[in-house]
């Protein structure tokens, strides 16, 4: 319980400041930041109460927020993908999974998994896109944004997958 | 009851999801207006703390160019020194000794020299965080000043750590002027490319042209007059109309800032407590 808990508590610190040191200061074209942080969230295991997920979520998108002056910004985004996550996972897992697997593309297979993270990161882009510019007057700039900002976070998120094995 | 319970007991997660976001909305809608809040940004002591050991491992990987473009500044400054030596024996040649005027600069400013530890660029509201704060004399509407020119406003302050507003930032509004004539207008950025800002309210009737130097203004007593803020990239006209409208080509590169100088005004104080005073005068 305790040693779960450790280890949950070191990849959000080191997800957060590899997030405000690093993937903060990267802009593909000006546009595309990619957002890795959201892999913890992505990550929790399956049967994981819907309150600890959203606190985790919530806490992880204010640490994130701290270090890029963008207050709430994060917060609200990270929390909005801690609340769908439980539904995503649910149209997307194999039906013959276990209860409290973790999702990852060893325990669901690459295309589920790749489905499941892209359509999360959707989420949370649009969320935080919409957020930060908190306007509509340019949709087409935000449009770019929240589609190169999604490929570019799910291919991170591929990349750690695919590394930590 | 149990009903209700039972109801609680299922749906909670709902509250607590709408409660966390209103927590974030409150963060979203009061950091503008709410000084506290620098407790939330990178200012706190934590962040504060990892920015400055991260400025401090990039800007060891950025001394050659740092050294290169000190080098580039040194040539300059030599060869400027030489011209107005040149200049200063000219004139006390012509003049003799007695006509230089001893005051020749009013020191009304002093300066805190500081780190910029982050920043960012391509937000629509883009912050520096500072490695100096109130501990050291820093308070906000300071100016910070890097080498190039000016860079922004100090926002807010903690103890050991301040956040400037980027002159990248929709808040950033700062008087400037050119530097061969008195004509003034005011410095706004609204996204895109982070080498350029917009110059608006210039007059129809001021005379410049492409290329021109854009220099702070002094008006505001947040910068002495006369700092390098720029030049004129493009002209259009305002929307209205009434005014040009300018894009500036910004002096300071804000994708590489290390050393800065925060420029602190002796009598803005008193020349701030002045000029409300005359706005109450009915």
């Amino acid at each position: 319980m305790i040693i779960t808990f450790l280890k949950r508590f070191s990849w959000f610190w080191v997800l957060v400041l590899v997030q405000a040191l690093i993937l903060n200061n990267v802009h593909f074209f000006g546009y595309a930041t990619p957002f890795l942080y959201i892999y913890l969230l992505l990550k929790f295991d399956a049967n994981m109460s819907r309150y600890s997920l959203l606190l985790w979520g919530f806490s992880l998108g204010l640490a994130v927020d701290v270090f890029s002056n963008t207050p709430g910004v994060n917060a609200a985004s990270a929390t909005l993908l801690a609340f769908v996550r439980p539904f995503l996972l649910k149209l997307f897992a194999p039906r013959d999974s276990a209860d409290d697997f973790s999702p990852g593309i060893h325990s669901m297979g690459l295309a589920p998994f790749m489905r499941y993270a892209s359509v999360a990161t959707l989420v949370h882009q649009s969320a935080l896109v919409l957020l930060v510019t908190f306007s509509f007057a340019q949709p087409s700039v935000m449009l770019l944004k929240v589609v190169s900002g999604t490929l570019l976070t799910t291919l991170c998120i591929w990349g750690v997958e695919v590394a930590k094995k | 009851m149990r009903n209700l319970l039972n109801f609680l007991l299922n749906y909670g997660y709902w509250i607590l999801f709408l409660l966390l976001e209103v927590a974030s909305f409150m963060l979203l809608f009061r950091f503008n207006s709410y000084q506290g809040s620098v407790g939330f940004t990178s200012a706190n002591w934590i962040a504060g703390h990892i920015y400055t050991v991260s400025a401090e491992v990039s800007s060891f990987f950025k001394l050659r160019s740092v050294n290169h473009r000190l080098t580039q500044e040194n040539v300059t400054l030599q060869a400027e020194n030489k011209a107005l030596r040149e200049a200063l024996q000219r004139t006390v040649s012509e003049v003799g000794d007695k006509a230089i005027a001893p005051d020749l600069q009013k020191d009304d400013y002093s300066t805190i020299p500081v780190h910029v530890i982050n920043n960012s660029l391509h937000l629509p509201d883009n912050y520096l965080t500072l490695d100096k704060g109130a501990a050291d004399g820093v308070a906000p509407e300071m100016g910070v000043v890097g080498g190039n020119g000016v860079m922004g406003i100090v926002y807010m302050v903690s103890e050991h750590y301040a956040l400037a507003i980027s002159l990248l930032n929709s808040k950033s509004s700062i008087s400037c002027k050119f530097k061969h004539s008195d004509y003034f207008g005011y410095l706004k950025w609204k996204g895109g490319s982070p080498r350029h800002a917009l110059l608006e309210d210039v007059p129809r009737h001021a005379l410049f042209q492409k290329g021109d130097t854009i220099v702070t203004s002094g008006y505001s007593a947040v910068f002495p007059q006369g700092l390098m803020v720029g030049t004129v990239d493009s002209i259009a006209d305002s929307n209205d109309g009434l005014s040009y409208l300018l894009r500036v080509q910004l002096a300071t590169d804000f994708a590489c800032l290390d050393n800065a100088l925060i420029i602190s005004n002796d009598h803005r104080e008193e020349q701030h407590a002045l000029e409300t005073k005359a706005q109450q005068v009915p």
